[in-house]
């Protein structure tokens, strides 16, 4: 166990080397298909074969967070490294709008587009249309935000329920097994937070010590991560021993709110540079899984490989790393927390992307 | 002989407030703590500067409202913060500009109400949504940039007891009732609101005190921007969010009739204290936080149908 453990930890590392953009050579492999105990489940696309340059849609859920800015960038910057296979990319945002979305999705495919990507605002609302575009026999790949069912081709990501489990992993081993803690969501009904959530609560299972206190929703956002932790230490003060943050995004919101009140709590979040900075220079216990924007580029890779016939992992699992300020039994970190936290970069930085300087959101 | 029934609708509202921050201590024990009560008047301060410029339109009357403003918010938040590079000396000019950033886009509102009879409604919608363009082009949605030390002792700072920005919205607002009520600005805003007609042939320039007003509006809301972005320390797309809604909530609940010519600010502190004291008691009351709409819409329903000030024909 604890040997698996040790190489999946130095895989990761190595996947996080490649994620900040040290190693050299691009990756092939996909980690849930390298690491898969089982057999590997592809996809055999020879259906959507078609002859380049190809039309591609991507409808995103909103832009409305740093994050999602970094993966639409991404997207659209991969795609123009593909000219000769890609004649046109379509990019539609739905302002977290599920109704918004839906007719996006309809303007693509108006537009003849071969392949639609999609990062679903809710995993159900979307789940109709992306289900009846998969029954007709068009391609569809969800990315980041997934729909309900299994009507689609391949689903790319960094597994949300690794990020949730681990992230609760290490807040009950650094509570020691015991303590009260508050969770903070990211967007209601979304499959990404779900997941995250699920993961988050397979972990807790294995320890009836802690206690959850409350889960409320933040919508990603620092302003209503500050206002819902104030509450939350209004109502529990210092009952409350850790805070479980899916996201940096309303975490560095959540830290604001203890830096305020004097309380300094263990937390989890992402790689959003300003959480992992605030962290640091509050001196906070911390941990995070890495959320890799480009996936948004590695979704579109997966795209042409459909378009050209070739068999596709059904998951399609990005390379990421896990990082802490407090190393614990299970959770170590793959670099250390001082190396990521890049304080001379902006708040609203991300690590884990290919962004080349014309696509920089800056 | 004032009649039971005018007392009502007069302090309607005043009484739905004191029962509700009684109803609230009895429900969470929280609720009455010092800390508590900074943490729900701090925000609410903000939301009161906004909730100041609203009533000035609303007043206005036919259908005058503000969506603007929290688009105004977000954009001088996205200023201060890549213009200041956190330091304090940057701190005043910036501020400055973030202002006339404010009354520019009131002036815009003004000129497309008054000289191009748009609907504010429409107009107002237009530009909110033009400077969210504007705000993203400029960000291209990743906010840069940190706020000033003093800036963030504007938004979370005390001096003694009380918050800065409550001191800072209680400046305002003595402001705002000086100017409503003793300036011949105030009277004819009133007498616009009340009866367009007569206000011109009274020789008023109303096309004037309209655009004015909606440069106040505009300003106030920068002013707020510039406290609610001390106030979080972050830069973030959603600060703001939902103020235009929560303003014009606060200032129909406080009294002030979109038919215009009556009301006042007094009414819109208590409307934005009952709005802010809602959200609080939700949070502490661990409902998920979706429940913040339905107990806002509940009580803009209850307000309006027994608190707030009946239009006389």
């Amino acid at each position: 166990m604890k040997k698996a453990l040790f190489l999946l930890t130095a895989f990761a590392f190595f996947g996080g080397l490649v994620t900040t953009g040290f190693a050299a050579e691009q990756r092939q492999w996909d980690r849930a298909s390298l690491w898969n105990p089982g057999t590997v489940k592809m996809v055999d696309t020879t259906q959507y074969k078609k002859n380049p340059p190809y039309k591609i849609g991507f409808s995103n859920a909103g832009i409305s967070n740093s994050w999602a800015v970094f993966m639409h960038q991404e997207v659209q910057a991969e795609a123009e490294r593909h000219p000769d296979l890609i004649k046109k990319l379509y990019v539609t945002e739905a302002k977290g709008k599920a109704d918004k979305q839906i007719s996006d999705v309809e303007d693509l495919i108006a537009k003849g587009i071969d392949i639609l990507i999609i990062r679903a605002t809710t995993e159900a609302a979307l789940d109709p249309v992306v289900t009846r575009l998969h029954k007709k026999g068009f391609p569809v790949i969800t990315v980041s935000k997934g729909i309900k069912s299994d009507n689609y081709v391949s689903f790319v990501d960094a597994s949300n329920y690794v990020l949730g489990r681990m992230n609760m992993v290490w807040l009950c081993e650094i509570l020691k097994g015991k303590g009260n803690i508050v969770m903070l969501g990211g967007w209601p009904g979304a499959g990404s937070v779900a997941d995250r959530k699920t993961g988050a609560d397979e972990a807790l299972a294995r320890y009836p010590g802690i206690k959850v206190l409350d889960y409320q929703y933040t919508h990603f956002s620092a302003t209503e991560g500050k206002t819902v932790m104030q509450a939350m230490i209004q109502s529990y003060g210092k009952k409350i021993d850790g805070v479980w943050c899916d996201s940096g995004l309303q975490g560095v919101g959540a830290l604001e709110a203890m830096v305020e009140a004097g309380m300094k709590l263990p937390i989890t979040g992402d790689q959003l540079n300003s959480f992992m900075c605030r962290v640091q220079k509050h001196n906070f216990k911390g941990v995070m899984g890495a959320y890799p924007p480009r996936m948004g580029a590695e979704a579109v890779k997966l795209a042409l490989r459909v378009l050209q016939g070739e068999s596709v992992p059904r998951h399609f699992n990005v390379a990421t790393l896990v990082s802490t300020t407090d190393e614990t039994a299970d959770i170590k970190a793959d670099v250390p927390w001082d190396k990521l936290a890049q304080p001379d970069k902006p708040d609203n930085w991300w690590l884990g992307h290919t962004l080349p300087e014309k696509w920089l959101p800056y | 002989m004032i009649s039971k029934k005018l007392l009502f609708e007069k302090y309607g509202i005043y009484i739905f407030l004191l029962i509700l921050f009684v109803c609230s201590s009895f429900l969470s024990p929280a609720f009455l703590t010092p800390q508590n009560l900074r943490n729900i008047f701090t925000p609410a301060a903000t939301l009161g500067m906004v909730a100041i410029g609203q009533t000035f339109v609303i007043l206005i009357g036919r259908g005058a409202l503000d969506l603007s403003v929290a688009s105004v918010m977000a954009t001088v938040t996205v200023i201060t913060s890549m213009n200041t590079h956190g330091q304090d000396a940057l701190l005043l000019p910036v501020s400055i500009a973030c202002l006339l950033f404010g009354i520019l886009v009131g002036l815009t509102n003004g000129l497309l109400v008054t000289k191009r009879k748009v609907q504010p409604f429409i107009a107002t919608l237009g530009m909110m949504v033009i400077l969210q363009g504007v705000q993203f082009l400029f960000t291209k949605g990743v906010p840069k940039g940190t706020f000033p030390p003093f800036l963030r002792f504007m938004g979370t700072g005390s001096l003694g007891p009380v918050p800065v920005s409550v001191l800072s919205f209680a400046v305002l607002l003595a402001f705002a009732v000086i100017v409503l009520r003793k300036t011949i600005f105030g009277r004819q805003l009133y007498a616009t609101g009340g009866n367009i007609n007569a206000a011109i042939i009274s020789g008023y320039k109303t096309d004037l005190i309209i655009i004015v007003t909606y440069m106040i509006s505009g300003l106030t809301a920068a002013i707020a921007g510039l406290y609610l972005s001390g106030w979080l320390g972050i830069s973030d797309n959603w600060v703001g969010k939902g103020y235009e809604v929560d303003s014009i909530a606060a200032v129909v609940m406080g009294g002030t009739s979109f038919q215009g010519g009556k009301g006042g600010v007094f009414g819109t502190t208590a409307g934005v204290l009952i709005i802010a004291t809602l959200y609080n008691l939700v949070l502490l009351l661990h409902f998920p936080l979706h429940f913040q709409y339905i107990l806002k819409g509940g009580a803009i329903i209850l307000a309006a149908a027994f608190y707030a000030r009946r239009v006389s024909y």
